[in-house]
């Protein structure tokens, strides 16, 4: 090829096929150096802030507390807070309980319209810690949310806004770099393209963003002298990495024409992926990411809002039963024998009391068929949470119908929540209330469509009533009734909302089945993410097999 | 033979009858305390009420917040925002990938179905710590807007295999008609394949409807603030942990439930086959 003739040959040669990629790359660099960027000048602001807020805290507890009062009443309290700093009375109204025993109680509160989610935390640690304690809100304008100790076990609160000021963004190093990129966009030759501009640009952009970042620590004298302690925390390398790794990824894939293969797919089924678009940015955004988070979040641990990667030890913890015995409810073990156990007592009994209903309502001399099946189908029609609750209070101990029914037989009422089995059992009656509908329906549904001439011959060939139910009803109803049950069985094994909101794991969390330990773990047992999330991501796996399984069997029945 | 299988429907009624209102007991008897005054429990099996008082409808509906605003209507009208609008835009999402999972042979549709599949396993009470802090980076927490968005999302892989397998089996040959009567993809799409799918699109619905209608504890997370709440939340309040009205709860719960079981009964007939031949099979 001519190429080779003249060094500068190329220059005359460059097409413009790779200018779309070389500007998504591009704008991918800028919004990179950009997000460093945010975060760097938002870090600042909370230094600033830190700092400031600190001393003021200093000055409130030596100035007195004697501008907060409180009005205790019970679990709900007001508080007044009078801030000497801005001369302003605050109003805070806590909305919900504030209860100091258990940190783990869920809490919001409200400030003038604002709300803070956290102030109950911020509250409980400043009683545990003694000390004052400080939330920074970055809002407009920014602000601290001080915490005080008092006496009596009570928290003054005080909001400060706070002026700052933040670095410039480096738009000149920003444009330089992109101008560099271009230029090596221009200057290189074909095949290499791509990958030449975009290391540039990976490059460029880390050295950029690094220096930036380091602004904030001092000079460069000090940034060398003292390890430069932000330089491998936090999000930065990550982002860099993965940005860095994209752009050599792409220009590879480019060299090797990969790229082309790609738009050239995507444009011969254009129609079928604008079909899917929609769909799948909003799956992108909100269901795949989240689960990829989730499935990530397995391998960290978390504790005060502070991540930290632990590889696989929340999967060993969990696996290993957590150092306790096979008969503690917080043994993973335990919990997976549980929820096995109520996933086949449901489905056993939602299945077998749907059918049998479904076999006497197929009567076709049984009068007012349709009055019964529109009462029966009720419990389904009835919001879950709804049951849950009802149930629960016919559960309850003293005036639960329940127990006024045992009692009237004869046999005494029965605290439900204080022993596994009644509580478990309590579960599941809820939930076979809840679930036989759906099971009868699909049964009746598959009944009607077996043809009564099938029974007539076995009739006519004396087969008994039971030898018609196994040989005739129960193999033309499997099509029908075996994606039910796979579906039923996947619905009950996640039940979180009867588990929940009837037993609640009570006792002692030995009721509680996968999903809900996970939650447990997550939001009533100290904010152990990680942990909640290896269970998750286990929970995922056992369906991942059942549904194998299933499948398989069901191929191994069609092909029969 | 003919007085002993007349015997059989005899037992067969009272076996009915007795099962039926044994089920229907705690219904009736959240009605009754609906009507009934007080807030616990009496101890009493009889499921009609002795006195009949409107006090605890009177009381949810006329509650109102510390500024003098009433909430019930409020919460009331947050949910069917969101329950109408989840049901639009998850049918909107859900009908077209499903068509073109149905209709197309294009790279990634395999594995765009599976992975369909494969997300409904993972527990959806789990991605909520994932979301509280997408939602709350997008500035979407305590919002009715960030729990639409929410909800259409999560129900899409459901509903599209749903709608997918009922897609499929609507001959092509209707469509292949309509292409050559000049008919464009998209009028295919509008014109001739959405009308053939009313049942499945009606129990799609019917599944966003509900989902948005009941979902309780996203939504418990997610608002926190009484104004913003849907209904769920409101009536899990009344029997929370500082709580026990079982008179409004009992009130609340007829009126939530009353709507959603008019809906359902009115498509219950599609949800089975859709559930079971589309839903499971695809």
């Amino acid at each position: 090829m001519s190429k080779n003739k003249n060094p500068f040959n190329f220059l005359m040669k460059t097409n413009f096929k790779s200018l779309p990629l070389f500007i998504v790359c591009l704008v991918l660099l800028l919004v990179a150096s950009l997000v460093v960027v945010l975060r760097v000048q938002k870090r600042t602001v909370e230094q600033e802030i830190r700092q400031k807020g600190i001393k003021q805290i200093l000055q409130i507890n030596a100035a007195g507390t004697s501008n907060i009062e409180n009005k205790s009443v019970k679990k709900f309290f007001k508080l007044k807070a009078h801030n000497k700093f801005n001369n302003k009375l605050y109003n805070f109204e806590f909305v919900r309980g504030f209860d100091r025993s258990n940190r783990n109680q869920e809490f919001k509160g409200q400030l003038k319209g604002q709300k803070f989610a956290s102030l109950h935390d911020l509250a409980t640690q400043a009683l545990a810690d003694k000390r004052a304690v400080m939330q920074l809100n970055r809002g407009n304008p920014p602000h601290a949310v001080i915490a005080l100790p008092l006496k009596n076990n009570q928290v003054g609160i005080i909001v400060k806004n706070i002026t700052t000021r933040t670095a410039p963004t480096p738009w000149l190093g920003i444009i330089f770099i992109i101008m560099l990129a271009t230029a090596a966009f221009f200057l290189t030759p074909e095949p290499w393209k791509i990958i030449i501009t975009n290391s540039i640009g990976a490059l460029g952009f880390g050295l950029l963003a690094s220096g930036y970042r380091l602004t904030p620590h001092g000079t460069l004298g000090e940034i060398l002298s003292n390890s430069p302690a932000g330089f491998t925390r936090g999000l930065f390398p990550t982002i860099w990495l993965a940005t860095s790794l994209f752009f050599i990824g792409t220009g590879l894939l480019y060299q090797r024409g990969k790229i082309d293969k790609l738009i050239a797919t995507i444009k011969s089924n254009r129609i079928a992926y604008t079909y899917i678009l929609p769909a799948m940015l909003g799956m992108g955004l909100l269901v795949l990411l989240p689960f990829a988070i989730g499935l990530g979040l397995g391998f960290f641990n978390h504790c005060n809002g502070e991540f930290q990667f632990i590889g696989i030890d929340n999967f060993v913890d969990i696996l290993s039963g957590g150092g306790t015995s096979l008969g503690n409810p917080l043994n993973f073990y335990f919990t997976l024998g549980v929820t096995l156990l109520w996933t086949l007592l449901n489905v056993f009994l939602h299945v077998s009391i749907g059918l049998s209903l479904a076999l006497i309502l197929k009567d076709p001399l049984l009068k007012m068929k349709s009055v019964y099946r529109v009462l029966l189908i009720i419990p389904w029609a009835m919001p879950n949470y709804i049951t849950a609750l009802m149930w629960k209070g016919m559960f309850q101990q003293q005036y639960g119908a329940i127990n006024i029914i045992l009692d009237k037989i004869g046999i005494g009422g029965i605290s439900w929540f204080s022993n596994f089995w009644p509580a478990f059992m309590a579960n599941v009656i809820t939930n076979t209330w809840l679930g036989f509908p759906f099971m009868m329906v699909v049964s009746l549904g598959a009944l009607q469509s077996i043809p009564s001439s099938l029974y007539e011959a076995a009739e006519v060939d004396g087969a008994s009533k039971w030898q018609q139910f196994r040989n005739i009803t129960l193999p033309l109803l499997r099509p029908a009734l075996f994606p039910a049950i796979v579906l039923g069985s996947i619905w009950t094994f996640n039940m979180f909302n009867i588990i929940y909101l009837v037993s609640g794991g009570e006792p002692g969390g030995s009721t509680d089945i996968l999903i809900t330990e996970a939650y447990q773990w997550a939001f009533k047992r100290g904010e152990r993410y990680g942990l909640a999330a290896a269970y998750a991501i286990l929970i995922f796996v056992v369906l991942i097999i059942y549904t194998r399984i299933t499948n398989k069997l069901t191929k191994a029945a069609e092909d029969m | 033979m003919q007085g002993s299988s007349s015997f059989k429907i005899v037992i067969k009624h009272l076996f009915l009858i007795i099962f039926t209102l044994a089920t229907l007991y705690p219904v009736m008897m959240v009605v009754r305390k609906s009507f009934s005054p007080g807030n616990t429990f009496q101890r009493s099996l009889n499921p009609i009420p002795e006195k009949v008082t409107l006090q605890h409808y009177e009381d949810v509906i006329t509650k109102t917040d510390s500024t003098g605003r009433f909430l019930f209507f409020r919460q009331l009208l947050n949910s069917i925002v969101v329950a109408l609008v989840t049901t639009i835009i998850g049918l909107f999402l859900a009908s077209t990938a499903a068509y073109a999972f149905s209709r197309f042979r294009f790279a990634g549709r395999g594995i765009g179905l599976n992975m369909f599949l494969i997300v409904q396993m993972f527990p959806a009470t789990l991605l909520m710590i994932p979301l509280y802090v997408i939602m709350d980076k997008l500035n979407l927490l305590n919002s009715i807007a960030g729990l639409v968005l929410v909800y259409s999302t999560t129900a899409i892989p459901f509903c599209v295999w749903m709608l997918k397998g009922y897609f499929d089996t609507i001959p092509r040959e209707i469509e292949e008609a309509a292409w050559i009567d000049g008919a464009t993809r998209f009028g295919m799409f509008w014109r001739v394949v959405l009308p053939l799918s009313k049942p499945a699109l009606a129990v799609t619905a019917l599944f966003s409807f509900m989902t948005a209608w009941n979902e309780y504890i996203l939504a418990e997370t997610f608002l926190n603030e009484e104004s913003a709440y849907t209904l769920p939340v409101m009536l899990q309040h009344y029997v929370g942990s500082y709580s026990t009205s079982w008179g409004k709860f009992a009130a609340g719960s007829v009126m939530v439930s009353l709507p959603v079981m008019f809906i359902f009964y009115i498509l219950q007939k599609n949800l089975v086959s859709g559930l079971t031949a589309g839903g499971v099979k695809g």
